[in-house]
């Protein structure tokens, strides 16, 4: 008995175009459609010009045409061992971490803890401190400009009322960088204050409630609470504000322009120096990437002391 | 039927899209629009002379040229970085007004062409119409990078006023660094009348100063070369034996002295403050600084000023010591490199920068006193009609002795020479040591250099 195989027919409902076939398989095919945009973006906007930057880097590209840029290959990176200005810069750089980030770090989450009681106007509070956040850099830097002009700002008129001397503060070397770095606290406030907000909001009532019944006054119930509970806020905001910190430019570029006698002259506004006044992309892109470097170094080691001290089971 | 009579008219429709296609790509050969940045005015500038002698300019020459059409576009901020941005990108204009300072980077990012080319495509243009020593600006061997529009030497400043206070005369055209200093000394005023040569100066009490000096090279590179010094080899390679030379430590400790050790200068902080309360132009025309050094261009800001009149502006030459010198800041008229793949839009734009740099634009731009025409003959009638003739005739004299900005010269100049020079003058102001400001000053520099020569 011969046997007959019956072959499979094609029916419509098979014959599936590419499109059909696309979208009829899992969600997991179906995201990387939605997620193409901003891939899209990331690659052109991102990873390209991250990729040009590091091809540059190794190069002596000061033209217009990249393509007579001479490959220098370790040069630059060697050339910026000795570059007594750039390290200066990254010192100033340091130094105005250093200063801002706990500075900023603790007034904000001052300001916060007050913001954070029912109060009558907190609201409007909340939003005035908000305000220098989205205010311009520029508008910001000529109204600092007139607050501290050693003639006729008011921080000078405050300072001789209560019988002490006037300061130059933008032209004095030694008070030119906390100049800035109170300048940068001031308008980056309100972010962390809505950061801390949040943090505090998080923290549950009851042990607040838990710890008056035991006897604890404010500060212990701050201390003991609050300051523990706030951890992974704290890490956030002092692993983004030092990253900040580092890549300030605006206030700077602004304000100062480097001086008095090269005292705020920081990491990003030498880069900047050389790329767009002096038209030297390929050593300016290799400042780049050693900041970056320092930067990524900088995050890992907090990663790595979070680590040590048990705090990431944490959050 | 229908379908064919649909055809024919297609047809017919398809020729006449050619036929026209065909007629306007003709029509269009010969025209030219060349983007141009150097041709309007800042908006609250506009209505003003200037403003008006542009836009007859732009009108005049369209008429002349109708083939040609000028569309002027204003400079962005930033302009010497966005123009090498735009060179890049390839949207930079076809000609554009350029300082002169920036040429050599220009000319290094192969950005811009030798408009030697125009002299054989344009021959009324001339280069015996241009003053040599802005001419030569654009001279590098054979080539001629751009033309020279105008510029302007370093001059003095000085309020005629201040020197009455005194009791003394104004300076000659020929004075020297002695008889700088001794006038400084008589300047210098305290409350009560007294002049820093007389014992009794009261050093608190001090209304009225004689000079003003800053950190910045361009204020005082000619008080170097005045005492037979430079800063900077010939050829560019090494500040080593220029820069740290007797002749150039020696200018800068006399300008060190004239606020640290004479004090006939203000300090760096007295003259913050003294900018911060009132302005420094402001206070030059109120009398309490008497001379400073600028360009030409000042005197727009002269004369804008609340408290402006005559009789508290006049200038005179730099002073002279082993030599005469200045130094001279110009600018021009350039053209986009891209212009030498199009013969049509290469020989418009030569046309349009010999109508640019022709006696009757320069001529007509005088009144925004600027700076001085790089044309002779404008230049030279511009004193005729000047509102202050002895001040121009004056600008015209100290031409004479000028050398160009050393940024003319070397790329790069501004980031790799010229800051750390400023600095180190800041230091040395703020009472730094000389020799070790100096030392460390031409290691640095000396290392850029060699990178840069590589």
């Amino acid at each position: 008995m011969a046997s007959t195989t019956q072959l499979p027919t094609r029916t419509a409902k098979s014959r599936k175009s590419l499109w059909q076939k696309f979208w009829s398989s899992t969600n997991e095919r179906m995201g990387y459609l939605f997620i193409l945009p901003s891939l899209t973006h990331i690659i052109l906007f991102l990873f390209i010009p991250l990729g040009f930057s590091l091809f540059l880097s190794f190069t002596d590209w000061r033209g217009t045409n990249i393509y007579n840029a001479p490959w220098v290959g370790l040069d630059n990176y060697e050339f910026m061992m000795g570059d007594r200005r750039f390290w200066n810069a990254m010192q100033n750089s340091a130094y105005y971490t250093l200063l801002s980030v706990p500075l900023g770090m603790a007034i904000s989450l001052g300001v916060a803890v007050v913001m954070n009681q029912k109060l009558r106007g907190t609201y409007f509070f909340r939003t005035l401190f908000f305000m220098p956040v989205i205010s311009s850099w520029v508008a910001v830097s000529v109204i600092w400009i007139t607050i501290l002009d050693p003639q006729a700002g008011i921080l000078n008129y405050l300072l001789t009322s209560i019988g002490l001397p006037s300061v130059n503060w933008l032209g004095d070397p030694s008070t030119a960088m906390p100049s800035i770095v109170i300048i940068a606290i001031w308008k980056g406030l309100g972010f962390q204050m809505i950061i801390w907000l949040a943090g505090l909001q998080a923290v549950p009532e009851v042990l607040y409630e838990a710890a008056s019944i035991d006897g604890a006054n404010s500060w212990q119930k701050f201390r003991s609470i609050t300051i523990p509970l706030l951890a992974p806020t704290s890490f956030f905001l002092f692993v983004t504000g030092v990253i900040g910190s580092f890549q300030v430019f605006s206030p700077v570029y602004v304000i100062t322009g480097g001086g008095p006698r090269g005292a705020t002259d920081v990491a990003v506004h030498r880069i900047y120096l050389r790329a767009f006044e002096g038209f030297d992309m390929g050593y300016a892109s290799a400042q780049a990437w050693v900041l970056f470097s320092i930067i990524f170094v900088l995050t890992l080691v907090q990663f790595w002391v979070r680590r040590r001290r048990g705090e990431e089971t944490l959050f | 039927m229908l379908s064919k009579r649909t055809s024919q008219a297609g047809r017919l429709i398809g020729l006449m899209l050619i036929v026209i296609s065909a007629f306007t790509v003709f029509a269009q050969d010969d025209a030219v629009t060349l983007d141009v940045i150097g041709l309007t005015v800042p908006p609250d500038e506009i209505g003003t002379p200037l403003d008006i002698s542009r836009q007859e300019f732009i009108t005049d020459f369209h008429e002349a040229n109708p083939t040609i059409t000028i569309n002027a576009i204003e400079a962005p901020p930033e302009f010497d970085t966005q123009i090498i941005i735009d060179l890049a990108a390839g949207t930079a204009p076809d000609v554009w007004y350029q300082g002169s300072g920036n040429l050599p980077n220009l000319v290094a990012a192969e950005g811009i062409l030798d408009v030697s080319v125009c002299l054989d495509l344009v021959p009324e243009l001339t280069l015996d119409r241009f003053d040599p020593n802005f001419l030569s600006i654009h001279q590098q061997g054979d080539a001629l990078w751009g033309l020279p529009d105008g510029g302007t030497p370093m001059v003095m400043y000085y309020n005629p006023e201040t020197f009455a206070n005194a009791g003394i005369d104004e300076p000659s055209m020929d004075w020297t660094w002695d008889d700088f200093l001794t006038t400084m000394q008589e300047l210098t005023l305290d409350s009560a009348g007294r002049n820093r040569l007389d014992p009794e100066f009261d050093e608190e009490n001090i209304v009225q100063y004689g000079f003003r000096v800053r950190n910045f090279l361009f204020e005082w590179i000619y008080f170097v070369w005045q005492n037979g010094g430079d800063v900077i080899s010939p050829d560019g390679t090494t500040v080593d034996g220029y820069l740290n030379s007797p002749e150039t430590i020696e200018a800068i400790t006399f300008l060190r002295d004239l606020v640290l050790e004479y004090g006939v200068a203000p300090s760096p902080s007295a003259l913050d403050q003294l900018n911060q309360q009132f302005g420094f132009l402001t206070a030059f025309l109120q009398g309490d600084v008497a001379m400073f050094a600028r360009g030409h261009w000042e005197m727009v800001g002269l004369r804008n000023n609340e408290i402006y009149t005559e009789d508290r502006v006049n200038i005179v030459a730099n002073p002279r010591n082993v030599e005469a010198a200045t130094v001279i800041y110009e600018s021009g008229w350039v053209l986009n490199a891209a212009l030498a793949d199009d013969p049509v839009r290469l020989e418009a734009a030569c046309t349009l920068i010999e109508g640019l740099t022709d006696v009757q634009f320069q001529s007509s731009k005088v009144i925004s006193g600027l700076e001085i025409s790089a044309n002779v003959e404008a230049a030279a009638a511009a004193v005729e009609v000047s509102e202050y003739p002895e001040i121009s005739e004056r600008f015209v004299m100290a031409l004479a002795d000028g050398r160009a900005d050393y940024a003319t010269r070397f790329a790069g100049w501004a980031v790799l020479v010229e800051e750390p020079i400023n600095l180190m003058m800041e230091n040395i102001l703020a009472g730094g040591d000389i020799q070790e400001e100096v030392d460390i000053t031409v290691e640095e520099i000396n290392r850029e250099l060699e990178r840069a020569n590589r």
